[in-house]
């Protein structure tokens, strides 16, 4: 077992203790930074590993979650299909639309990916018979699995996404020691470099951008079962400049590092929430510190902070 | 009846489309000289806007005083934005500097709510000009004042980076960095004064599109994406590519208005964007820098 691994063990027995105690309104803003620490952990597939900055997790989150709700609306006893099913798809949507976008620097291809997050809201919103539109839609149908019965209630969601980390955080340690995640790495350090020593960059990437968006894909299945309610909004741009954030301030490439700044900065923006008007600032001065603090402990200007 | 639906729809897209344009004047001049692409692009043009609101309410600005209220208070938000995100972390890697101008902007927003409120706000015209009938085009009051303002804008900043020794400086570094500094200019100064005239261009943009649209909030996002579009649309290259870049997406936005649903517009638009990052010329090694 590897370091990562352990740490990873650690972090999650610690949330699910945490988890244990804590009444159902506040198990359910954990299950919602659960949410996005899971999106983070997608995203550091790309990033990460792939040294792509993406900002398309909402579109894949959004799409895992609709494509879910429509599905098991038609389909109830359909789970063991339906989700994995909606997994793969993401993944083959992520791959296909990475390929094309490879080339681009990073900053372009944030901002690409950037408008097939609008591109996704917007088709929601255009095809509103199918998807409800700005109204969005009631969840009708908890996901079934043999043996466990429906998923229902904060507890279940939180087991779920718990799992779901673990299942990432796991799948995350395991490509990146293999020769695949070697790979990946070297495309990150030295694109040409690694095109040179023959490595198929453009398919490579494309793995890990698919990974990534399976995962987002998941965490957006249970999301929608935990709210009971989709609409456009909880998928929109937010999502995904938030998940960047917090990956580039947690640090692309670390396992468990950006799936702590999830749940202390969201922590700690929740606090700051009742603020009012004032919100939207204090947010920005938040995640500003904690971005410079980042840069002044890298470059070893803040020796308080560890390195 | 189509021809006249067409000209409306020229119309109210050249008065966007300049505002597109200076935008992406803003975006490509920022991009140049630091390889950085600005988030915070269009919470300049808010702030640019804002404060020259309440200049209107406390002191009677004329055309000229208001222009130059505009230049000075834009460059001086450009300067301020330069110095909290770039400044700051001149050696960071690209992506952490670009998410600090995420994170700016939310700080700029955020400003922008406390101090005037979430209510969407009124700029006057302080440049008003008259109506303009080409042949079977109609341009009205508001376009011809939107265009004028980016076009002397565009045909000043072009003086400026061509004829002034400044100027050229700012253009060494967009071309090498490392050269011109060889050549002994200072690329942080340079970078400092892009922002700087990027803020200008902006606080110009919420001159002309303040009275068509009033100014809110939450609406510099959007604006500054469409720069950014426009930008790509442009090349980045040259001044008047980019402008144009802006016109020709205010146009193509006002016709598919006419045709389709707003939000499917907004979905070709994007679509647009990314078919021209995948499919247009731009050299390679530039675009690994970002």
């Amino acid at each position: 077992m590897t370091r990562d691994l352990r740490n990873l063990a650690v972090f999650l027995t610690a949330v699910a203790a945490l988890g244990a105690f804590l009444p159902g309104v506040h198990l359910l803003t954990l299950n919602q930074h659960l949410f996005l620490a899971a999106n983070v952990l997608a995203l550091n597939f790309c990033l990460g590993l792939g040294g792509q900055a993406s900002m398309a997790t909402g579109a894949f989150c959004g799409l895992g979650a609709y494509a879910s709700v429509i599905l098991h609306g038609l389909w109830p006893e359909g789970t063991l299909l339906i989700v994995p099913g909606v997994a793969l798809v993401a993944f083959f949507c992520a791959y296909w639309v990475s390929k094309p976008l490879e080339k681009l620097g990073e900053g372009f291809l944030a901002m690409a990916t950037l408008c097939l997050c609008l591109i996704f809201v917007n088709l929601v919103l255009t095809f509103s018979s199918v998807t409800g539109g700005s109204n969005g839609m009631m969840v009708q149908t908890a996901p079934t699995l043999p043996f466990i019965g429906e998923l229902k209630g904060d507890r279940a969601n939180f087991a779920a996404l718990l799992v779901l980390i673990a299942l990432g955080g796991y799948l995350f340690c395991a490509l990146r020691d293999s020769r695949l995640g070697r790979a990946l790495l070297a495309c990150k350090d030295d694109a040409l470099a690694a095109s040179s020593c023959g490595i198929d960059r453009v398919s490579t990437r494309a793995l890990s951008f698919g990974v990534g968006g399976a995962l987002s894909a998941l965490a957006g299945m249970v999301l929608a079962n935990s709210t009971g309610f989709i609409s456009p909004g909880q998928f929109d741009l937010g999502l995904s400049l938030k998940t960047l954030l917090f990956l580039v301030i947690g640090g692309p490439g670390r396992l468990i590092r950006p799936l702590l700044a999830v749940l202390v900065l969201e922590s700690l923006l929740a606090w700051f929430h009742a603020l009012g008007e004032a919100t939207v600032l204090v947010h920005g001065l938040i995640l500003t510190t904690a971005l410079v603090a980042g840069y002044w402990r890298e470059t070893g200007r803040l020796r308080l902070l560890p390195r | 009846m189509l021809a006249l639906y067409l000209a409306q729809a020229i119309n109210s897209g050249l008065a966007l489309g300049a505002v597109y344009g200076l935008m992406a004047l803003g975006f490509s001049l920022v991009y140049n000289s630091s390889r950085l692409i600005n988030f915070a692009q269009g919470e300049l043009l808010l702030l640019g806007g804002l404060v020259l609101y309440s200049l209107s309410q406390a002191f009677a600005l004329g055309p000229v005083t208001a222009l130059l209220a505009t230049g000075f208070f834009g460059f001086a938000l450009g300067h301020i934005l330069y110095a909290t995100t770039m400044g700051v972390m001149l050696t960071a890697q690209p992506l952490r500097q670009l998410m600090l101008t995420v994170a700016a902007s939310l700080v700029w927003q955020g400003a922008a709510i406390l101090i005037w409120g979430k209510n969407p706000v009124k700029l006057d015209q302080f440049v008003a000009l008259p109506p303009l009938r080409l042949g079977p085009l109609f341009l009205g009051g508001n376009t011809v004042t939107s265009l004028t303002l980016a076009v002397a804008s565009v045909v000043i900043l072009s003086g400026f980076l061509t004829l002034t020794r400044t100027g050229r400086a700012i253009r060494a570094v967009s071309m090498n960095a490392l050269a011109a500094r060889l050549q002994g200019v200072n690329p942080v100064r340079a970078q400092a004064l892009s922002f700087a005239l990027s803020g200008m261009l902006a606080a110009l943009a919420a001159m002309a599109v303040g009275p068509q649209t009033m100014l809110r909030y939450d609406m510099g996002f959007g604006l500054g994406l469409k720069g950014f579009v426009a930008a790509t649309l442009g090349g980045y290259s040259s001044l008047s590519k980019v402008f144009a870049g802006g016109l020709v997406l205010g146009v193509i936005e006002a016709c598919l208005t006419l045709a389709f649903s707003a939000d499917l517009k907004e979905t070709l638009t994007y679509s647009l964007l990314v078919a021209l990052l995948v499919l247009a010329p731009i050299q390679q090694g530039r675009r690994q820098k970002v």
